[in-house]
């Protein structure tokens, strides 16, 4: 059955835009938003975001967004240009403290600790909680010091032996090991784009995160890299909690346990990956996945 | 009808693999009928045309098999439009037995009338003429549903099968009672055992077409549960 969680408290109206009957292609109110359709909860949710608003000066860009991001799950975000869902995703890490004029109000949890109150650091949260980018970002440094530069910042490790562990283990994890173990001392920018975002995810891995979040990791990546990215993402799956922001659907249907879909700063609708691109329950998911709109 | 896709080509790939179905369905109606009035008007050259006129069908059915894997292949379809080609998929192979079913009846013309065949008691034959033309309307209307999206007239024709099954079980018991009356005519009646076999087929072909036009509409998939469950999820969200 059709679970429909109304985002505000107090909001009972079934959401409009149900898919009802057929699929008319003709205009009615069928893509009206009112409330996010699907189960906004994770079993095992890992962070907790309620009613959480983002302005950008006086333009708000997400509009009242509750959504649990599970233990052990890929969790996509769609949507088209401009919906929000990268500035959701950077909210989950404090990314948006950066931007001037950016307000978040609403409250996020990681765990049972509120990443927005005062006496949050957000070094250590972003170590918890780290994020990989569009495009490959490594330092202009050695493949090890890469790797390295989390755990030494962070004071994860005492001594070389073990700071070398670390590499080799997250670069194991990253699937780069193999590729550069006889070149760690090489640059990391002289890696293939492919290994450049692995270096990344490898570099994030390092200062043992228990969140990573990811912002269309593979955009800049061609096919082979793409399909090495995402196996490892399937892999990562099983020690960490990752969030992805994809404009790629086919890769939100291949990487995701659950999809979230995100239109002008609202989530319509949220639910399992194998539900949303089968059987979407709102209309403008069905437009935006079957390519109708966007 | 599909549209609104921003790639209007989709639109027309979809549009035409639509448009083929209801090409095939028609064929395959047009076969039934023909097979039909063969037997009642004794006409052996138009059962002739019939077993030969299923190669027609047959073609059309690889065509749209190669228009699917196209499909799929190209434009990786989700949603309302994978549901739209896995149904068209499976209405396809349904039309397409409902034409095999038509060479069936038209093969009973030749032997009841081709050459120095004997003919049966035309008695015999009133329920197979009857049934024919109740299933044939199934066919068109489960397609009706389907290119309509109407799931009420879906649900009448998967309910009509049960009828198709009672006139079915009706018929034999009359059959029977010619057999104890006459055993001479025996070899017609399993003949004509055999026509209604096909013609409650080609009812259950229907049906299977109504259910699928559930699973286009609502995403379920209802093609084995009970007719309780297929009202159920019908009359659900109305």
């Amino acid at each position: 059955m059709l679970n429909v969680t109304p985002n505000s408290v107090g909001s009972v109206a079934p959401p409009a835009g149900v898919v009802g009957v057929g699929f008319s292609p003709t205009a009615d109110d069928s893509r009206v938003i009112s409330g996010t359709v699907g189960d906004i909860k994770a079993a095992d949710p890992r962070m907790t975001a309620r009613n959480v608003d983002v302005y950008y000066g006086d333009k708000q860009a997400i509009k009242d967004v509750s959504l649990d991001i599970g233990k052990n799950e890929v969790i996509a975000m769609i949507g088209p240009s401009g919906c929000g869902k990268s500035t959701f995703l950077r909210c989950l890490n404090r990314m948006n403290d950066t931007i001037d004029g950016c307000r978040v109000e609403g409250r996020i949890m990681l765990d049972d600790q509120d990443i927005y109150d005062r006496k949050m650091d957000v070094v250590p949260l972003r170590a918890q909680v780290g994020m990989v980018f569009q495009k490959p970002n490594p330092f202009p440094k050695s493949i090890y010091d890469n790797v390295a530069y989390g755990p030494r910042i962070h004071g994860l490790t005492d001594n070389k032996q073990e700071l070398d562990e670390i590499v080799e283990q997250s670069l194991i994890k990253a699937g780069l090991w193999d590729e550069v173990k006889d070149r760690l001392d090489s640059s990391g920018t002289g890696l293939s784009g492919g290994q450049q975002q692995r270096l990344c995810i490898a570099r994030t891995i390092a200062v043992a995160p228990e969140v990573i979040l990811m912002d269309e990791p593979c955009s800049a990546l061609d096919p082979i890299a793409t399909a090495r990215v995402e196996e490892l993402i399937d892999e990562l799956r099983e020690q960490y909690t990752i969030a992805i922001v994809t404009h790629s659907m086919q890769q939100a249907a291949r990487v995701s346990q659950r999809t979230a879909y995100f239109h002008l700063g609202e989530l319509v609708e949220v639910g399992k990956t194998d539900d949303i691109f089968t059987n979407p329950s709102h209309r403008l998911t069905e437009d935006y996945i079957t390519g109708r709109f966007g | 009808m599909t549209d609104g896709h921003i790639v209007s080509s989709y639109n027309q790939d979809l549009n035409h693999l639509h448009q083929l179905v209801i090409e095939i369905k028609d064929l395959a109606c047009r076969q039934v009928r023909d097979a039909v009035t063969s037997i009642v008007e004794e006409e052996v050259e138009r059962a002739r045309e019939v077993i030969l006129g299923d190669r027609a069908i047959d073609a059309l059915d690889i065509r749209a098999d190669e228009e699917i894997i196209r499909l799929i292949a190209k434009r990786q379809p989700v949603a309302r439009d994978l549901r739209e080609i896995m149904t068209v998929a499976k209405m396809v192979g349904d039309l397409e037995r409902i034409g095999d079913q038509a060479r069936r009846l038209a093969r009973l013309t030749l032997r009841f009338y081709d050459n120095d065949a004997s003919p049966p008691n035309r008695q015999l034959l009133n329920d197979l003429v009857k049934m024919a033309d109740f299933v044939t309307t199934m066919v068109e209307d489960a397609v009706t549903a389907f290119d309509t999206l109407d799931l009420d007239l879906a649900l009448d024709v998967v309910r009509r099968d049960g009828v198709v099954g009672d006139d079915f079980r009706s018929a034999l018991r009359r059959l029977s009672t010619f057999i104890m009356e006459d055993s001479r005519s025996v070899g017609h009646m399993l003949d004509v055992v055999l026509g209604l076999r096909s013609v409650e087929r080609i009812g259950g072909h229907a049906k299977n077409i109504g259910r699928y036009v559930v699973f286009l509409v609502r995403g379920k998939d209802v093609r084995h549960e009970p007719l309780e469950s297929v009202e159920a999820e019908i009359s659900s969200r109305h």
